[in-house]
């Protein structure tokens, strides 16, 4: 949303008188336009001496906001595009495929939340080295917990017993489509995503190898040391807390973007914290609730290899049903 | 909404607002003197933000073709980079093995017990063993002990360290049984020289620390092990808002891991233990709550089995769940006598 000043070299018609006249009412750039009363605004310019020039210019301001907003899609065309692009991508892991219906969807916010040790990182590694078979997958790690030998295990458990230099090539080509990035804070994470967001508008473009997959381990360590509680007293805490609600909403919506724009399937891991009474619940508090669309909880029966999945939001799955998986 | 994104203060970022600049593209073609006047700010103050934005703007159409973001590295580079990355033996073979070589370099290991299991010898160990030479298969760092509870005494450390250099000349004899002895150099003195001590008294100066350690990490480059003993001891007492602590504890975290990947060195954390009451039972766990338990890379649980120490991996990315025994004697952490199958003499 540009300032009105920085219009005026594209569109001549928004010249001093315009502005000083916008600038009158408060107006400095496109996006308070869009706040104020334009039928006051419309009113005012009336009264005004040169009223013809001031409504060419905000017939020109609207014009600029109208190529701004999204197309518009019947439901014809988002079958289209579901049907074409939305693919669905297997994790690998057979009683997590079978739970969300074959796998984690494109397009889509997909959540790991549990307690600690209970296998999100495994999930995550065994479905980035499922998915980068054919495409490219891009893991930001919060914890240095990726772990290349996982998914060289993980890989040549697939593949058939052939000779060191054949599994030595696969392995090589396989593993070079995963990039793994460390961020440790939220503000490197907002800066990545900002550079991967330039990357997959040209991606769009061409063909070849696509990044179809971005995990974020972990959402909640960025986010926990901004995030306050409803507890803290004060208009400074109060303040604070705004910012971080709004950064930690503002991660969520540019992930669900960036997912939906760009046809990525989005992990993210969050952890829990102690609730009511013992249990646990998913940290991040409600904000963060109904940001995901598909929310898993995973647990781990201790002493055994065996995880516990269910399913406590999803948009095509009855939530509550659960599976057990081995890693 | 990308004015957001910006790591500037609420006040200049309020200021940048209602002046109109909403996005990094309006900041693009406006001079430091002239956002100054409008913002009603002094001119350096103009500078930064213009630098800051400029930041994340240039990282944005600098996009090198070889990587989707700059910084990141392929999953492939990584597997080799970790093949030639070197542990930190414990002096017990045992543990060493369960830790695949021992502590692992560019990640946060958590170790946690009940008190008196061993948890500061642990720390003293692997303080002393950074040190050993590349000859004998160590890291030849130097390392950092950070100090909360005042449990480091400098004459254990001095008798690890002695002990230390026999098994090396022991090690060495083996070796070049054919070969005149080599003395071996070094002396229990240069291993104390080369342990960098800090004691802290209050929360607060353990997190003044921690944000000094990246200039300091800088400057001493030998680096190769921060052990932190214990970090629990001042966040338990005196805390009233949870709230406060959980955030500093997790910035904390961050911070470790961050210094632990740029600096490619070992963190080494010690924790106690507490009792958690979970569906009518009571567990013990370790302190400092779920969102600390999320934030280390590996953790180690230490306790007692019988008449034995026992380590326990409990947390991974790459390492399965087992436990080993190990004892603590006079010359430090070993493996524990009992898997020798030595009768012994009471």
């Amino acid at each position: 949303m540009a300032r009105l000043a920085n219009l005026e070299t594209e569109y001549p018609v928004l010249d001093s008188t315009v502005r000083n006249f916008c600038a009158s009412h408060g107006i400095f750039s496109v996006e308070d336009f869009l706040i104020h009363d334009l039928y006051m605004l419309a009113a005012f310019a009336e009264q005004n001496d040169s009223s013809e020039r001031l409504k060419e210019g905000i017939a020109q301001v609207l014009s600029v906001i109208d190529d701004m907003h999204q197309p518009w899609l019947n439901g014809m065309e988002l079958l289209e595009d579901a049907k074409r692009n939305k693919h669905v991508f297997p994790t690998g892991i057979q009683g997590i495929d079978l739970l969300l219906g074959d796998g984690i969807r494109v397009g889509q916010l997909t959540e790991l939340v549990g307690p600690s040790s209970s296998g999100k990182t495994q999930v995550c590694l065994r479905t980035a080295s499922n998915v980068a078979r054919n495409h490219m997958v891009l893991y930001l790690d919060t914890g240095n917990s990726f772990s290349p030998q996982c998914i060289a295990y993980f890989l040549g458990k697939t593949i058939s017993p052939s000779s060191a230099q054949a599994k030595n090539q696969f392995l090589q080509k396989v593993m070079s489509n995963i990039s793994c990035h460390s961020v440790f804070d939220i503000f490197a994470m907002f800066d990545v995503l900002h550079q991967l967001e330039s990357y997959l508008r040209c991606q769009d473009g061409r063909g070849g190898c696509q990044m179809r997959l971005l995990i974020v381990d972990s959402i909640s360590s960025l986010i926990s040391p901004v995030l306050g509680s409803s507890s803290t007293l004060g208009v400074i805490n109060s303040k604070l807390m705004d910012t971080a609600r709004a950064l930690m909403t503002s991660a969520g919506y540019l992930l669900k973007k960036l997912a939906h724009q760009h046809n990525l399937a989005v992990l993210i891991i969050n952890h829990t914290v102690g609730g009511e009474g013992g249990s646990s619940k998913p940290a991040l508090g409600d904000s963060w609730k109904c940001i995901p669309h598909s929310r898993l909880f995973l647990s781990c029966d201790r002493g055994s290899n065996t995880y516990n999945v269910s399913i406590l939001r999803h948009p095509s799955m009855a939530s509550g049903k659960a599976a057990r998986f081995v890693i | 909404m990308e004015i957001w994104r910006l790591p500037i203060s609420a006040s200049q970022r309020g200021k940048l607002i209602s002046a109109g600049y909403t996005s990094l593209s309006s900041l693009s073609s406006i001079s430091s003197s002239d956002l100054a006047r409008e913002l009603n700010v002094s001119e350096s103050e103009a500078m930064n933000i213009l630098k800051v934005a400029s930041h994340s703007r240039g990282s944005e159409t600098s996009n090198a073709s070889c990587s989707i973001v700059e910084g990141a590295q392929s999953a492939w580079d990584m597997l080799h980079d970790e093949e030639s990355l070197m542990h930190i033996t414990t002096s017990s073979a045992d543990l060493d093995n369960i830790l695949g070589g021992g502590i692992h370099c560019k990640e946060v290991t958590e170790i946690g017990g009940v008190p008196g299991i061993g948890k500061t010898q642990l720390g003293i160990q692997i303080a002393v063993n950074v040190q050993i030479p590349n000859d004998f298969g160590g890291l030849g760092g130097n390392s950092i002990y950070i100090d909360t509870e005042g449990s480091f005494m400098v004459e254990r450390a001095f008798q690890i360290a002695e002990a230390c250099i026999e098994d090396m000349s022991e090690y060495n004899r083996f070796l070049r049984k054919d070969f005149q002895e080599c003395k071996i150099k070094m002396q229990p003195q240069d291993i104390l020289e080369n342990i960098f001590y800090f004691r802290i008294c209050s929360y607060t100066e353990q997190i003044a620390l921690i944000n000094y350690l990246d200039k300091f990490l800088s400057e001493n480059k030998d680096v190769k092990v921060i052990v932190v003993d214990s970090v629990t001891f001042h966040f338990r007492q005196d805390f009233d808002d949870m709230a406060l602590r959980t955030r500093v504890l997790s910035g904390m975290a961050l911070k470790l891991m961050n210094l632990a990947k740029r600096f490619s060195l070992a963190v080494v954390l010690l924790n106690q233990v507490t009792t958690k009451h979970t569906e009518a039972s009571f567990q013990l766990a370790l302190a400092l709550g779920d969102s600390w338990s999320h934030t280390c890379t590996n953790r180690i649980v230490l306790y007692w089995n019988g008449n034995e120490r026992y380590a326990y991996i409990d947390k991974s990315p790459s390492l399965r769940s087992a436990s080993a025994a190990y004892s603590v004697t006079a010359r430090g952490i070993r493996n524990s006598s009992s898997s020798c199958k030595r009768i012994k003499m009471m």
